[in-house]
């Protein structure tokens, strides 16, 4: 049995018999007259799959790929050059951080609550972490800016400054000092791992909990312990699924905007040093579209970068979707 | 001084029973360290969010007046009724739409549409709720306050999050559709019901439970979400009067007001912040609580 088939439930139903066929299930004779009626029955199935061709149409019909000389060069100087590379380093530097924190962190939690604690237990705390993504993004922004922030700011950035001196782009300068607000990458880097953490955690869960009892008891008969069995049988068998949660996983943290658009620090270069502030694709377009309110040049540059942005997070969907073809069976808030 | 009883193990020529090797020592210490450590990275989730609420509770609780909930007066920097009741008409809005094309979708992917057609219409809402939220927003903003001309309104933010809550319904329907035991189908198609009549009196009862959870975590997602409405509606200072009036919700309150820096300002934004974690983490509990009972009731109708 393969990890990633559909699961029985969700597969496999024959479609119910439609009441304009009385011969039940075959399809109308092309002459009836009630055969549209079929089609009419996909309207509301496929309107979700509309949004999204919807998305695709109008954001490119909206950018006119005016601001192409330049487009993708580091040097955002607005009306002469736009160059958004800074925007997508600023976003692949957040993203990816926070997404290997989170599948670390994800792994550790999926472990603890499919292997190592008591059902009970377990049943008692993964409601937790699924919480983390019912919490609103504005909430994180301004529990990251007041509580969270002070502290990088004052005491973990420099202390990490201090300790990690010897290389090179862990090293505060005059040029680049650390802020004592502490807006900037580490902020951006640990709120977007708590927000990535939920769905992480979960794919990695449901893919660890779809291991076969059989390969389980097979493993601790023959003498291995449940770290052993969960290395060498159990990872391996739902790599699948722990790939797609760092897809999705990524595609979360990339497209996170008013959270990271209060905590990064909101300018326009790629950050000098590690405690430096920077921008992301999603923060700069929505900080800066009251420019677009009244310049269609702006307007049309925006709608750019939310091409790139689309594009990137609907390869890193379908691809992550891919892996896992069965929706997981639990529904969760924000997943 | 009395030599240790020798335990059995050394008794045994070789070990052979009991494997005491510094190897296996460190394998089943291994295995056990992990067993304490795993378990611990819970903290990374639960305190967080106790720090949240409690930051929060501690700095607004003791601002907090009744007046500031139910005050009608125009919203400035002292009282929230505005923003809480044009949330609830926005949310209301939303929801029905989100619920009239989810709940109908789901339907018809779970029960009528052949399988590569419903797996296309799945693909769909996976997507969709993969999709960042400032894409929608720039969708909203594009085609209804541009394109349709209906201008930075009311009715521009509810429709943008209507497609935001609406995959979230879909895939609970779908779901909740999908796992009704095949047995009960059969029994009712066999018992001579219409599929209209099998939808609606033997389907939506049973999955009733489960797509309610689905329908509130659409509506928490929804009063959580900024970037889409502050893309699509202009702030105003009154209860919209009609559906092509500006409008402002709580989410857009904190985001106006947290780096202005000015204290009333910033306790403004808390006392906001506060009175959306108290709906959001509501609506999760209610979820939470629906699921269980739905869980056991499943329990107890099929074994």
């Amino acid at each position: 049995m393969d990890a990633s088939a559909p699961s029985s439930e969700t597969g496999g139903r024959e479609p119910l018999p439609s009441p304009s066929t009385p011969n039940g299930g075959a399809p109308s004779p092309p002459g009836s007259r009630l055969a549209w009626l079929r089609y009419l029955a996909l309207v509301p199935a496929l309107i979700p799959l509309g949004v999204i061709f919807a998305i695709v149409y109008t954001i490119s019909w909206a950018s006119h790929l005016t601001s192409l000389p330049g487009f993708f060069s580091f040097n955002w100087a607005p009306t002469t050059n736009w160059g958004i590379g800074v925007f997508v380093v600023g976003s692949f530097m957040t993203a990816v951080p926070a997404l290997f924190f989170s599948m670390v962190i994800g792994l550790g939690l999926a472990v603890a609550s499919t292997t190592y604690l008591p059902r009970l237990i377990s049943s008692l705390l993964d409601p937790f972490v699924d919480l983390l993504a019912g919490i609103p993004s504005v909430i994180y922004g301004i529990w990251g800016f007041v509580v969270i922030g002070p502290y990088f700011g004052l005491t973990l950035n420099p202390w990490l400054s201090a300790h990690l001196q010897l290389i090179p782009w862990f090293h505060a300068t005059r040029t680049a000092p650390i802020n004592s607000l502490g807006l900037g990458l580490p902020l951006a880097i640990f709120v977007l791992t708590l927000m990535s953490l939920p769905i992480t955690t979960l794919l990695i869960r449901d893919s660890l909990r779809a291991v076969p009892k059989d390969l389980w008891e097979s493993g601790l008969a023959l003498g291995a312990t449940r770290w052993e069995v969960l290395r060498r049988v159990a990872f391996p068998y739902s790599r699948r699924g722990i790939m797609s949660a760092a897809f999705l996983g990524f595609g979360r943290a990339f497209g996170e905007t008013v959270a990271v658009a209060m905590l990064i620090g909101s300018t326009a270069q790629i950050p000098p040093s590690f405690y430096g502030t920077g921008y992301t694709l999603a923060a700069a377009m929505f900080e800066l579209i009251d420019s677009a309110y009244t310049s269609a040049q702006w307007l049309s540059v925006l709608t750019e970068m939310a091409l790139v942005l689309l594009v990137i997070s609907l390869v890193v969907n379908i691809a992550g979707r891919r892996l896992v073809i069965s929706l997981s069976t639990t529904e969760v808030a924000g997943v | 001084m009395a030599a240790p009883v020798a335990s059995i193990s050394e008794q045994l020529p070789g070990d052979v029973l009991i494997d005491r090797s510094p190897r296996t020592r460190f394998r089943l210490g291994f295995d056990r360290a992990m067993g304490w450590l795993t378990p611990l990275l819970f903290l990374v989730a639960i305190l967080p969010i106790l720090d949240m609420v409690y930051y929060i509770s501690a700095k607004v609780v003791p601002t907090l007046t009744w007046n500031i909930i139910t005050s009608t007066s125009p919203y400035q920097t002292d009282a929230l009724g505005v923003p809480l009741t044009t949330t609830a008409y926005l949310i209301g809005l939303s929801t029905a739409l989100a619920v009239a094309f989810g709940l109908l979708g789901g339907i018809v992917t779970a029960e009528l549409l052949p399988e590569r057609w419903a797996s296309a219409a799945r693909t769909g809402a996976n997507l969709l709720v993969g999709t960042p939220s400032i894409i929608i927003g720039y969708l909203g903003y594009l085609a209804f306050v541009l394109y349709f001309g209906w201008g930075l309104v009311f009715l521009s933010g509810a429709v943008t999050l209507s497609f935001f809550m609406t995959p979230y319904v879909f895939r609970t329907a779908d779901l909740a559709f999908s796992s009704i035991p095949r047995t009960i189908r059969e029994a009712a198609l066999g018992s001579g019901a219409s599929p209209s009549q099998y939808i609606v009196r033997v389907g939506l009862p049973i999955a009733f439970p489960q797509i309610l959870t689905g329908v509130f975590l659409a509506m928490a997602i929804g009063i959580g979400e900024t970037a889409p409405l502050v893309l699509t509606m202009e702030s105003a200072v009154l209860v919209p009067h009609s559906l092509f009036s500006p409008a402002i919700v709580l989410t857009e309150v904190i985001w106006e007001n947290f780096q202005s820096g000015t204290p009333v300002l910033v306790l403004l934004a808390f006392q906001a912040a506060f009175l959306l974690l108290v709906i959001v983490l509501g609506l999760n509990v209610i979820v939470r609580v629906i699921s269980a009972r739905y869980q056991k009731r499943l329990e107890g109708l099929y074994q």
